[in-house]
């Protein structure tokens, strides 16, 4: 029985969600025994949006604390985007080049389709219409 | 006004007096009473009704100058308390007039919202006095052809006397001898509220035609936004925050928070596909699917690192589908382990769901006769503001003498505030919570003897959380 989504009827719509590279920078693997060992999950991308968002200094300026930079730095190469620095430069909060570039790596990528991967246990967890699937099986849980 | 985002619906006042006091009068003299009501008083009738007229217009104005004002009225929303629902599905909050203010739009006069408080709503029914003055009464021959409806809401003792319908009568009939008015129960043109009770009597107008609680951004409505947003304003977010709802549902909580706190990264999270599509499109309709990002995962199992967010609100769901005991001690392990140290969490429970944490916490800890009536208290009353609840569980100042290690081995969840409402149908409690230090730390001694490790809560001794 063919599916409704087949290519012909596929409808012009957006996709539901957009995963950003903030969200993709918190996401970690939950799989039970790999504890730390589950960040940061290796992104791979079959499709993706740049999606302007308002630009708000202070609002990125506030973020840059929480990231965690390699972790970034490798999806931003994963995902071919220009070179993110290694780390925060110093004075970043005055510093708008910088933080344009930021604001740009973390907020307008939306992610739409495609995997993340546990650097542990190597399970996949898919990303389907811009939302991350991470829930576990019976198995995979810690209890 | 229309941004005063935790009042259900807004009335203005006509009338406010001690109740009718039903045992002892006869019947005959309670409806002399009700039409006194109408009768005592026709100037307060009447400025009301102008005044009504006048928001009427200048809402209209509004739409075309919407921007000015949104600023002020967002400052005079931050100023008055939250009015958390109560148990009555049409709120009443009496809305007095309180100032002319001073700009282009000169007609337009401020609102603060107050609780029920008797003596505030005679001092601000004095002030109305003079300051009505200013307000043209002009529109007074225009109200001879006014179409009207009185709904009549009664509790208490009065219900043995009368029904609702009986009362509408008596006041619809007095307002038509009295001012000329024809009665429409279709489609009036003036509603009149009624709410007859023990505590007061009370007439008003409402403002707004629909609830305030349906808002303009939502496309399907999960929690009521009241609500929502009432958790997000005590959630303490600050710029720059991470938010998380684990159990996002519709996503109502993160819409709300969102329009009110946008310097935010929010994250919503939930186990089932179509809630998630649900919540995808109230985020499109509110426009912040830039604020907000979703994800399907387990609030058990969450794909976060420990210690990774600043902020937690979430609607624990209520009803069987939820087993009480272990899950929701997972669901709070599991939270409590992504909060950061000094975070908030806010959670709605149901009765039971408190219940259940209570008693739990009360037979791990060895001093029950001390701690229960303080710990989580404070049912607020409604009449109250809502900052008078008390702080922090005395359980621990109490827990302290008998062992002082005992305070900080015991979790790390301090409940702080506890705020009853109702949904409705049915109650419910927002419990906020504020992370003490990091899980897991295992403080040497205190493990009381015989404590079941199962029967762990919010106040458990230290398991081993996680092997993060």
């Amino acid at each position: 029985m063919r599916s409704v989504r087949s290519f012909r009827f596929r409808p012009r719509e957006l996709p539901s969600g957009n995963m950003k590279l903030l969200t993709h920078n918190l996401l970690s693997s939950h799989v039970r025994g790999v504890g730390t060992r589950g960040f940061p999950l290796r992104l791979q991308a079959t499709e993706v949006r740049i999606n302007p968002v308002e630009f708000n200094p202070d609002f990125v300026a506030r973020m840059i604390p929480k990231v965690e930079w390699a972790a970034l730095v490798q999806a931003a190469d994963t995902l071919n985007l220009a070179e993110v620095p290694k780390e925060p430069t110093e004075g970043y909060e005055h510093d708008e080049t910088f933080l344009r570039k930021m604001h740009h790596v973390l907020l307008e990528v939306d992610v739409l389709e495609g995997t993340l991967q546990c650097p542990e246990s190597g399970r996949l967890f898919p990303i389907s219409r811009g939302i991350p699937n991470m829930l576990l099986n019976d198995e995979e849980t810690e209890t | 006004m229309k941004k005063l985002k935790s009042a259900e619906r807004l009335f203005l006042l006509i009338k406010k007096q001690l109740p009718i006091t039903v045992p002892s009068l006869s019947k005959g003299k309670i409806l002399n009473e009700m039409q006194r009501l109408v009768n005592d008083d026709p100037g307060s009738w009447l400025k009301a009704i102008s005044l009504w007229k006048e928001l009427l217009e200048c809402d209209t104005k509004r739409e075309k100058v919407s921007q000015r004002d949104a600023n002020p009225l967002k400052r005079k929303v931050g100023e008055n308390e939250i009015v958390i629902a109560k148990k009555l599905k049409v709120e009443e909050i009496q809305m007095v007039e309180e100032s002319h203010r001073e700009d282009q739009r000169d007609r337009l006069t401020e609102y603060y919202l107050e609780q029920g408080n008797a003596v505030t709503q005679t001092e601000a029914l004095q002030e109305q006095g003079p300051q009505n003055d200013l307000v043209k009464t002009a529109g007074t021959e225009n109200l001879e052809d006014l179409t009207f409806r009185v709904s009549c809401r009664c509790s208490g003792n009065i219900v043995k006397a009368f029904t609702a319908q009986e009362v509408g009568r008596v006041v619809g009939i007095a307002l038509m001898r009295k001012f000329g008015w024809k009665a429409n129960l279709r489609n009036p043109y003036l509603e009149i509220f009624m709410h007859l009770s023990d505590a007061y009597s009370v007439v008003g107008i409402p403002l707004f035609r629909v609830p305030l609680a349906s808002r303009t951004y939502i496309q399907t409505a999960g929690l009521r936004s009241t609500i929502a947003w009432a958790m997000a304003s005590i959630a303490e977010i600050k710029a720059g925050a991470l938010v998380l709802d684990p159990m996002c549902g519709l996503g109502t909580i993160l819409v709300e928070a969102a329009e009110e706190w946008p310097d935010v990264y929010y994250m919503g999270a939930d186990v089932s596909d179509s809630q998630l599509l649900g919540a995808c499109d109230n985020l499109k309709a509110a426009g912040l699917a830039d604020k907000i990002d979703l994800l399907q995962g387990s609030v058990t199992e969450l794909p976060l690192p420990s210690q990774s967010v600043d902020v937690i609100i979430s609607d624990i769901p209520f009803g069987k589908k939820f087993k009480l005991g272990k899950d929701i001690k997972s669901i709070l392990q599991e939270m409590e382990r992504v909060l950061r140290v000094d975070g908030t969490m806010v959670l709605l429970l149901s009765e039971d769901h408190r219940r259940h944490l209570r008693d739990c916490r009360g037979s791990s800890i060895l001093l029950t006769s001390q701690e229960s009536p303080p710990e989580m208290k404070m049912l607020l009353n409604p009449d109250k503001r809502t900052g008078t609840s008390d702080k922090v569980s005395p359980s621990h100042k109490a827990s302290s003498s008998q062992c002082p290690r005992r305070v900080l081995a015991c979790g790390s969840l301090v409940p702080v505030e506890c705020f009853k409402v109702s949904l409705g149908k049915t109650d419910a409690f927002i419990c906020k919570y504020k992370k003490a230090h990091a899980s897991g730390l295992s403080a040497a001694g205190c493990h009381e003897p015989g404590a079941q490790p199962e029967m762990a809560t919010l106040q458990e001794f230290p398991s081993p959380q996680d092997s993060l």
